[in-house]
Order: structure tokens, then sequence, then C-alpha cells
């Protein structure tokens, strides 16, 4: 990211001495901007300024990353403010909040067995957070080397306590786990203890003024593998307090909160719980900590934290392949479409809602919708015919009939002769297919 | 980009006649329809007409904004006229314009800073009007810094690289287009950019053709702004178009409409 | 340190949409609605005006809905085969800002109802609940033409939120709206350009319709490219506040109706023993569905889980909540 003429214009010395080869400073400073001419050519920049120029051309958010080898997990590094202007880059890392006043094998058991499958995609959770809630550092330590023994999730270990800690830390630093927390108390030994493990540490203010305040004071350190937590526990509060922290980082390039962020929910119920951790996952929150375990509750988060992080400038695709709806037979329809998940889902919703069992044939377009897979060669009378033996269409119905968009009612013949089917033109749009079924089928 | 509607102006013979006579049926006639095609300001300029130019602004922007809401383009080089247009502004208005000279930028900078004002900064000085890009970015550089040291917002200087006309100075343009892309990088908000569009076609033959194609260039080219004729309706067709090219507007079937009607 | 707080200055708001009409007003109803007003994105009170919260609509059909999945039907007792003791149950027991009335029965391929029939549970619905209405046909383009006019009529100065006007399918809802004295739905198929085209359609058969108009952008559901909608909503609404005043309406999305149709809500949980108890994860479905459209500009939601109206009419309570600095 480049930086602007003004911004460094404001650290040159504005002597005009002309050393550098431009007339004035302000001509350096354009030069600069523009790429055409290097720093070193001013012979009275101060280091600061170099300092400032340097780390003002950073990214505006700082990767940080947690646990080690295949488990690492990488957050940070976003930036923008909406996904429709490119992309969020690093899914939230759900996080199951345990404590070490809780039956922790039990607990451990049940999160480490929470494997979803949806779509064909898999998820399970990212961490976990053990709490020091027994407050006490040697019951910590013991949660700690039962959490080293019986999962190998990634950890965030929750104390405020610098002794319980640091105890907890010497069990679990191979595991690179991220350390909760520093706050205004504490930083010099919290921020010494991540140091010489080389954990990343999250800094907790009060606000977000005390939040400033203290990442300054904890980067003075010497240290920057931060995660934000502004210390708000109510939704709207936290809600306006990351979309802040993401703005100023991302429009203000304000290196302060550079840094991802950390949720906690604060709700007991376990589906307000939830509710809570989807608002923070859907603005901002790098990590979320909840409290429910339960598949129930963690899917729709997981299917939400799926959809907001897909990529809007990849098409999303559906397995291709045959999707029977309802209880189809050797008599029902069959439909044709892409695995452009929209056009699928489209076509799903009105074949359903026809009432009559039916198959949906999904043709690997590699994403793309029935006119632009079409203009590409990807949906021909070949791909189809393909698509009609390899999944053994041919063997599950009788009347050998397979409906094809209207939009490209000219694959009718070749599709005919390629397949040896009989083709139907369907309607153009997904809307209309239950007037057609209605019309063909009824 | 923003239409600046030119039609007020003493140099226009009704808009000369109105100032004698204190007539505000011409200036308000303009000040309807240049709102209702779209425009975005009222550029008001009392022109060679009359020798009290604090007294004819001042009464012109009475009366142009009985008839529209849309801010006001104070257009003088008598900042004393300006600054009287200003104390009668409703709202926030545009100074049209300060080049960057030293003393000149002191007052114009001071009066927006307490009128809240915008300001338009020609990108000469003393000197003339450079040639080349280079030249005309550093001058805007120094209106830049000169904005920004009166603590006023960046994103409200127009920086104009100015134009001059395509039978006479067509080496310009290509500088004009340069000068557009690096004044965006001169500072983070950028400044705007303004062109007086019709003094590319001066002396020219088929004028209208030249300043849509010059407008349509200049805003690929980061063009924020123009003075123009804000009832030709071939142009604002055009700068329709490009802001769906340039995804500035969300596209729909009546886009031409959604632009012209963006005042009603 | 003083952080300096970073506030958007936007050109323009949200239109402000009333629903419902008091007996001053030329209706029955005992309350109405407004719906839309923000001048900023969603909950963020820092930097601009939310006047108005997003509001909760339950729906009730004319007919039993016999496809929704038990644990849904059970939520409603005894009362699924009396629309007027339906809405009357969700507005006093599950606190339903407003009830969209779904006339599934005059589905040809149902009971195919007549106009008659419909406006004879109209009006008992209109008895039984003091709150404004949403009208929704069966969704058959003729049938919906045939009878919407006739229903607009019996609710004249009501002002109903009539549904559904399309791009090639408009005409007799806008007509009736304009006629009776109601607003109307304008729905796209998740496709930004036509929302706006839709909206100009509609304006010029009659300009002061745009300030009766709401977006039904189409929304799918969780896991079903709810993104789509999601990013669509995003760009209208910041288009909206940047002064694009047609696509400044406030918007409705159909949640339940998205929803419920999904395998996540019916499959039980020995199909899919990774999914976990299907009550609990059904309603979840739906309230979580709804908490992401919030968070892109979602102003009107029509549901059907109490359970998950309740839990999203909670947390529209909590982002309500002042967050300035």
């Amino acid at each position: 990211m480049g930086l602007s003429g003004l911004e460094i214009f404001k650290q040159l010395p504005k002597t005009n001495c002309k050393e550098c080869g431009y007339p004035t400073c302000l001509a350096f400073a354009m030069a600069l901007a523009n790429g055409k001419a290097s720093l070193d050519a001013c012979p009275d920049v101060t280091e600061e300024a170099k300092e400032a120029l340097s780390s003002a051309s950073a990214p505006p958010i700082k990767m940080v990353k947690v646990g080690t080898g295949d488990r690492v997990i990488e957050m940070g590094d976003e930036t923008e403010i909406f996904r429709h202007d490119k992309r969020f880059n690093h899914p939230t890392a759900v996080t199951v909040e345990v404590k070490d006043t809780d039956d922790l094998e039990a607990r451990l058991a049940v999160i480490n067995d929470l494997i979803f499958e949806r779509v064909g995609q898999e998820y399970t959770v990212d961490m976990i957070a053990l709490v020091n809630a027994s407050g006490d550092a040697g019951k910590f330590k013991a949660a700690a080397e039962t959490v080293k023994e019986k999962t190998e999730k990634n950890v965030v270990l929750v104390s405020e306590d610098a002794g319980a800690m640091e105890v907890a830390l010497d069990v679990l630093a191979d595991r690179k786990p991220l350390v909760y927390a520093a706050n205004k108390d504490n930083f010099e030994k919290m921020t010494e203890l991540a140091k010489s493990k080389e954990c990343p540490l999250v800094v907790k203010g009060d606000d977000l003024n005390s939040l400033a305040e203290l990442v300054d004071k904890i980067v003075a350190l010497g240290y920057k593998e931060l995660v934000l937590d502004p210390g708000s526990r109510e939704t709207s509060k936290v809600l306006a307090d990351l979309t802040q922290i993401r703005r100023l980082a991302v429009r203000k390039k304000f290196r302060t909160f550079g840094y991802q962020t950390i949720a906690f929910t604060s709700k007991d119920d376990p589906q307000e719980d939830l509710m809570q951790a989807g608002v923070y996952l859907s603005k901002y929150a790098s990590i979320v900590v909840l409290k429910t375990d339960k598949k129930e509750h963690l899917l729709p988060l997981f299917s939400w934290r799926a959809n907001l992080f897909t990529d809007p400038q990849k098409p999303a695709q559906v397995q291709p392949g045959l999707h029977p709806i309802g209880d189809a037979d050797e008599n029902s329809p069959v439909y044709c479409t892409t695995n452009f998940s929209l056009s699928f889902y489209l076509v799903e919703g009105e074949v359903s809602s026809t009432r009559i069992p039916s198959y949906i044939l999904s043709v690997d377009t590699k994403g793309t919708s029935v006119l632009t897979a079409y203009a590409d060669n990807r949906y021909t009378a070949e791909s189809i015919a393909a698509a009609i033996k390899s999944t053994g269409l041919e063997d599950k119905v009788k009347n050998k009939n397979i409906v094809i968009p209207g939009l490209v009612a000219v694959l009718k013949g070749a599709l005919e002769d390629e397949s040896g089917w009989d083709v139907t033109v369907g309607p153009r749009e997904a809307s209309g297919i239950t007037k057609f079924a209605k019309e063909k089928f009824a | 980009m923003i239409i600046i509607g030119e039609r007020i102006n003493g140099m226009f013979r009704d808009i000369a006649k109105a100032i004698r006579e204190k007539d505000p049926t011409a200036v308000q006639e303009w000040a309807r329809k240049q709102e209702a095609m779209g425009s975005g300001y009222l550029d008001i300029n009392v022109g060679p007409a009359v020798s009290d130019r604090v007294s004819a602004m001042r009464w012109l922007c009475e009366v142009a904004q009985e008839a529209s809401k849309l801010p006001l383009c104070l257009d003088s080089t008598d900042y004393d006229a300006i600054e009287a247009g200003l104390e009668v502004c409703k709202q926030p208005a545009m100074i049209n314009s300060v080049p960057a000279v030293q003393e000149k930028m002191d007052r114009v900078f001071q009066m927006a800073s307490k009128y809240n004002a915008e300001v338009i900064g020609l990108a000469m000085n003393e000197e003339g009007i450079p040639k080349d890009a280079e030249s005309r970015v550093a001058l805007a550089m120094e209106l830049v810094a000169n904005c920004d040291a009166h603590g006023i917002p960046i994103s409200n200087l127009y920086i104009d690289p100015l134009v001059l006309p395509c039978n006479v100075g067509q080496d310009h343009g290509p500088e004009v287009m340069e000068t557009l892309r690096q004044i965006k990088l001169l500072s983070d908000p950028p400044p705007k950019t303004v062109v007086g569009l019709s003094n590319i076609s001066q002396g020219t033959k088929d004028r209208d053709l030249i300043n849509r194609i010059f407008a349509v260039m200049a805003m690929a080219n980061g063009l924020d702004a123009a003075i123009a004729d804000g009832c030709d309706e071939e142009l604002i067709a055009a700068v329709a178009t490009a802001r769906i090219i340039l995804n500035m507007d969300i596209y729909c079937d009546s886009y031409v409409d959604v632009f012209k009607n963006q005042n009603l | 340190m003083a952080v300096e707080i970073m506030k958007e200055k936007y050109r323009s708001q949200v239109r402000e949409v009333v629903l419902g009409a008091t007996k001053d007003e030329g209706g029955t109803r005992s309350t109405t609605i407004k719906v839309g007003g923000e001048s900023t994105l969603p909950f963020l009170h820092f930097e601009g005006a939310v006047p108005n919260r997003p509001v909760v609509a339950m729906e009730v059909w004319d007919v039993f809905p016999e496809e929704w999945p038990q644990n849904l039907k059970d939520a409603f007792g005894d009362v699924l085969n009396d629309p007027a003791a339906w809405a009357k149950k969700c507005v006093d027991e599950f606190g339903a800002d407003l009830i969209a009335l779904r006339f599934k029965g005059a589905d040809p391929d149902v009971n195919d109802a007549s106009a008659e029939d419909c406006i004879a549970v109209l009006k008992n619905v209109l008895e039984a609940v003091g709150v404004p209405l949403i009208v929704y046909g069966c969704g058959k383009l003729e049938k919906d033409n045939a009878i919407i006019g006739p229903i607009g009529e019996a609710a004249e100065g009501e002002n109903l939120l009539l549904g559904v006007a399309e791009q090639e399918n408009y005409k007799s809802v806008a007509s009736a709206a304009m006629a009776y004295k109601h607003s109307v739905i304008a729905q796209s198929p998740i496709d930004i350009n036509i929302a706006k085209q839709l909206n100009i359609l509609i304006s010029e058969m009659s300009t002061p319709l745009l300030d009766r108009i709401v977006i039904d952008p189409t929304i799918a559901a969780l896991g079903y490219g709810i993104e789509y909608s999601y990013s669509i909503m995003e760009r209208a609404r910041f288009g909206a506040l940047n002064g694009d005043r047609m696509l400044g309406m406030p918007m409705i999305g159909n949640v339940g109706h998205e929803v419920w149709s999904k395998k996540e809500t019916f499959i039980p949980v020995d199909e899919e023993p990774g999914w976990g108890d299907q009550a609990e994860r059904s309603l979840a479905w739906e309230s979580v569905t709804a908490m992401a459209l919030l968070q892109a500009g979602m102003n009107i939601l029509v549901m059907r889980h109490p359970q998950a109206v309740k839990l999203i009419k909670q947390n529209i309570d909590e982002l309500m909540q002042d967050n300035s600095y």
C-alpha cells in the first residue's frame, strides 16, 4: 500500500536543500509517492521519520498465528470493510470456552468429537479457551496438563493473573497458545511471558482509548504479536468497537489498532450465546469465544462463517452429480443445471415446490452459471451427456427425458444426438419451473 | 462526476440584464432548470455586467437560493465579492477559485475555514499555467499543503489542472490526464478534481462533441466535477454512462433518468 | 490517549415507510409501524440515526400448514386451523410486530380459494389483531393478479403491505396499492439492478408510491447462498446512504419461507448425527439466518418459529442500545 505525497511530505525536513535532486521537498515527496525516488536521497531525514514511513506501508492489519505445524491458525491480514469490495481473508476462529473447574476430560471429549459435514465441507472447532475460573494457579496448571494430554486443539489461556499464566504457559508453550490477557496492571509481566515463549498476546482495554494506550506501551516493550480486546461485552457496544478497530486500521492506517480482534459472548442461554457470536463473527472479530458446545448450535454458526468468508470473486459451487428431490424414482422428471450454487439452489427451490419428486443433474461447470458455462464450453452437449453417463442416470430413470434450461435451447439437437435421450427445453428462468412442471409432469 | 451548472453567469445576456434590472426571473429559471437536470452545484458569476461586484454577488446568491436547494459555487477573482456571497449562503458553498499564490491562498483558505466552504484550487501561479504534468502536480501539492495547514479536510479541496482549448494547446491534453491521475496520490483522502469543461472546445467547430468526450476521458482519469452546461442532454447521458462504467452508480435500465432526476 | 473515532458522513438516508393505518388515518389498526429512516449502516448509532427498530412479522396462512415440520407446528398448539386465532396468538403471546398473511389456499393446486374467500379470512384477521398486516398471495402469478385487486379494495385505507410486485408483473399490485392506499413489496431475484429498475417502474406509475415501497431483495437461507443476498443488501444500503434514491427503501426478507424448506430444519438427528438435535437446530437455522440479514440492513423479517422470533427480538433489543462514544 503506497503512501500519499502529503503523508511523506510531513515527514520530510522541509529544508528545500535540493540535494535529493528535486527543487523542493514537496517535489521530492511526490517523486517518493510515485515510487520514482528513494528516501535515502534525503540527507536530513530523521530515523523517526524513516520508521514512520516504513511502518505506514505495512499491511493495515497484521497477521498473527496461533498454534504450530498443521494446526496453525492464521488470523488478521484483513483489508476490507465490506466483503463485496474484495474478500474477507481469514475465517473467524470459532473457539469454545472451558473452565478449569469443569469436568475437563468429559468436555474435551465432546469438543474433540465436534466434526461437522455439510455440502462437502468439514468443520471443527478451531480452538478452546481454557478459563482460570478457579482463580487458583495450581488448578489452572493441572487443567493445562489435561488439555495437553486430551486434545490437540489450539488453546487460548484465559487468566489475568500473571502467576497462573506463567505456570500454565510452561505446560503448553510448545503449542503456541494465545495468551489472554495483558491489562493495565499486569501488562509488563504478561508481555515478558508472551515474548519469552514467543506466544501471541491479547491486549485487553477498558475501552478503545485505554486499549490504544496499552497497545502502544506493549509495542514500546518490543512486542507486536498482538490481538485486541476492547473490553466491551454488550452486543451493541462490541459491534461498535469492532467496527471502529477495523475502520481505523483499514481506512486510517492507525497502526495502534492494526491487529486482529477477539470477542467473548456473555450469555448463558446457548441460543442467545449463538446469536451474539453470530453478530461478532459478521462484524470483524477474528476470534469468537462462545460457551455452547452443542452441534445444533455450532452447525449454523459454521455455515454462516463458510458463507460470509466465501470469496465473492470466485463462484460458489455445489457438489456436481445427481441430486434427488423428494422420493425420486424411475418415473421422475430430470432437470439439468450447472453446479453454480446460486443456479442450483434456485432450481432446487423451484423443483421442490412443484412437489413432484424429481432429479436435478448438476453438471460440473466449475461453479459458473448456465450462460457463462455455455460460453466457456463447460456446459455443452458433450459435458451433459457425460454427466448422464457418469451418474448412472440411465439405470435410474425409465423415460430417458431430460429438461435443459431455456437459455440453452440451442443444445437440444446436439444433446439428443450425443446422449440418445429426449431433450425438453425448460423455462428460461428457474421461476418458470412450477408452471412448466404442472403442464408437463403433473 | 458532479456537474457545476455554469449558466448563471453575467457573461450571458439574460443574466447580465437580470443583474442590472434586479429582476430575478432569468436567474431563478436557470437555477430550477439546472437543478432539475441533475446539476450538483450552481456556479454563480456576476460577470462583467456591473461595477459593484460585491452587491451583485450577494443578490445573485440570494435569489438563486430562493429557487433551488443546490449549494452554490461562487465564481469570482474578487474575494470581497466571494465573501459577500459566503455570508448569505444557507449551506456550505464552494469558492471558485484560488491559484497557488501564497497571499491569495492565505486569504481564501482562511475564508473557507471560517465559512466551512469548499475550495477550487488552480494548478497555476504568478508564472502562469505550466505545461507538463509534473509542474502542475507540484502546484497542486502546494495547494494541498496550504489547505491542510488551515485544518481544512483535503476532501473539501477541488484541484483544477487547467484545460486549454484543444485547437491551440493540443499538447496539454495528455498532461491534464496525467495530472488528474497524480493528484489522487497527493494525500489520503486525496483532493477532488474539477475542470472548466467548455475550455477544451473554445473556438472549435463541434463544441458539444468535444466537451462530452473530454468529460468521460477525464472521468476515467479520476475527474470528480466539472463546471459545464448542465442542460446539455447528451453530456448528461454521457456522464451518467461513464458513472455506470466506472462503478460509481448501481446499474439499472433507466440509469440516465435516475442520474438526471437525482435532485427531484 | 484519545482515539479519534471514525464517523462516516453519508449524503442521504433510507426512506421511512409507514405500515398500517389507524382509525384517524382511514384504517382500523390500533398501532402503525414505521420502518427505515436510518442514516447509517446497521446499528452504528455512534455515527447516525437509527430511528426505527427492525420489526418481525409472523406468518399466518389461510390453510393448515401441512408441510411444516412437526416441531414448528407444535409450537403453535391448536390454532393453525384458524387464521384469526393464529394471528392473535402470534401478536399476544409471541410478540409479533405485524402479521404476514399468506393466501396459500388461493393456489389452484391447493384449495383454489376465491377472492371472496381470501377477503373473509383477511377481515377476520384484521378484526382479531390491531397490528398492521402484510399480505402475500399464493405465489402463482395469474391467480395472485386476479385476487390482489379485490383484496386491496376490501381493505381500502388499511395501508396493508401488499406482496409482491416483480419486474415482469408489477402493475396489478402497484395499481391496488395506488387505488386503495396500501404499500408495496417490490421483489427482485437476488439482483440489485432489477431491484433498482423495479422501483423506477413503480414510481413511473405513481411518484408518491416511492415512499410506500419496501424492497424484497429475495433472500436465501443460511447455507443456501445467503452471502449473495447479504452482499446485495450491503451494496444497496451503502448506495442508498450515498444518495441513490431508487435503492433507498427499507428492505423485507421472507426468512421463514426460505429456511423451513431446507433440510437442516427437518432432517432428524438419527439421519444426520453430526448435525445435532433437529428441534433446536431448525429454529437456530431461522434465527441465525435472520441475525445475518439484520447485519446487512434488513428492516422487516418475516418469520415462523416463536422461539426464533423471541431470539431475534432480543438480538434487536440489544443492537438498538446506544453505542455512541
